[in-house]
């Protein structure tokens, strides 16, 4: 890793996604999560540290270090 | 018009489709289509990029008519399910939700006192709640005093195909009850569906049956069909049953007798 990409690492937050550690540009919003997995968020559910939020408040919702996000969808079921 | 009336609901088909277990989602569509239902149950699940097709919402979208009942499948208790359902709540804008808590792998019995507990919380937040039980006549009649909207005895247990092994206490419930009882699990053909409209239930729910069968929109217009069929029975008023021979043409005045 050169110098420079080092330094942007260092300037990453980390945030836990459905259990796994995700690196994040720092001033990332759900948005930006969600476009960065590649998905559109319409089928996608987001709870961070145990709170929904809700599409209209996902352009503003900043994530921070350590956020525990989870992404849920619908999947078969019975 | 005899339709299924679940609060404030009215649906014209009684066959509610889960949509576990299908090959792919074009085969669900295809089999939800083929089985008029209008009630669709679907499960919560993470969000997983490597197995997008995962993701049934855009499929589910797609067909006309249909209200989605997302269930609470891999909660363990009460705290969980309730937290599922509300999850739940925000993808599927409907306030059905079938508590399904089964801590059980080997068995996947359901478990009463979680059951109940999420059920009571549901029902008082304004969800209509359908829990998913053993067939226990007392356990349905208290979820009935607690508000839910439904309750899904199971005829056997979840994928075993073993039909309707509970009908003595389906009977009692479905004689006891004030709201519809649903039969869910286990039904392997459409017969049994047919069999348990005719005992008086208000609807049934399959999954297995159709997803696996070779051909499952074909399997899914069967069910419907025998469900149909059921409630005609049933509403048509099945006649007693008799422990003797009663003859059906006259006995006397035949040839040579007088």
């Amino acid at each position: 890793m050169d110098e420079r990409n080092s330094e942007k690492m260092s300037q990453m937050i980390t945030i836990d996604l459905n259990g796994q550690q995700q690196p994040l540009p720092p001033g990332s919003t759900v948005i930006d999560l969600l476009s960065i997995i590649g998905s559109n968020g319409k089928s996608v559910a987001v709870v961070i540290n145990d709170h929904i939020i809700r599409p209209e408040n996902r352009p503003l919702h900043l994530l921070q270090e350590g956020d525990r996000v989870e992404l849920l969808i619908f999947a078969g079921g019975g | 018009m005899d339709s299924l009336q679940i609060g404030s609901y009215a649906f014209s088909s009684r066959l509610i489709l889960g949509t576990g277990k299908f090959s792919n989602a074009t085969v669900m569509v295809e089999a939800v289509r083929a089985s008029g239902a209008q009630l669709v149950t679907v499960a919560l699940r993470r969000f997983n990029r490597e197995q997008a097709e995962d993701d049934l919402f855009g499929p589910l979208s797609a067909i006309e008519g249909i209200t989605l009942m997302p269930n609470t499948s891999g909660a363990s208790t009460a705290a969980e399910a309730v937290r599922a359902a509300h999850i739940a709540r925000e993808l599927s804008g409907s306030p059905f939700i079938k508590v399904e808590i089964h801590p059980n792998p080997q068995h996947l019995m359901p478990d009463p006192i979680e059951t109940y507990e999420a059920s009571r919380i549901l029902a008082k937040e304004g969800f209509l709640v359908m829990p998913y039980i053993a067939a226990d006549p007392v356990l349905a009649k208290r979820l009935e005093e607690v508000g839910c909207a439904s309750v899904m005895p199971l005829g056997s247990a979840i994928g075993s195909g073993q039909g309707l092994a509970t009908s003595e206490m389906l009977n009692i419930i479905i004689r006891e009850s004030g709201i519809p009882v649903i039969v869910d699990a286990g039904l392997r053909s459409p017969s049994e569906a047919a069999h348990a409209m005719e005992m008086g239930c208000e609807a049934v729910l399959v999954n297995s049956a159709v997803a696996v069968a070779g051909n499952p929109p074909a399997m899914a217009e069967a069910f419907a069909e025998a469900v149909a069929a059921g409630r005609k029975a049933f509403r048509a008023g099945l006649m007693q049953k008799s422990g003797f021979a009663v003859a059906t043409s006259p006995l006397t005045s035949f040839l040579g007798t007088r």
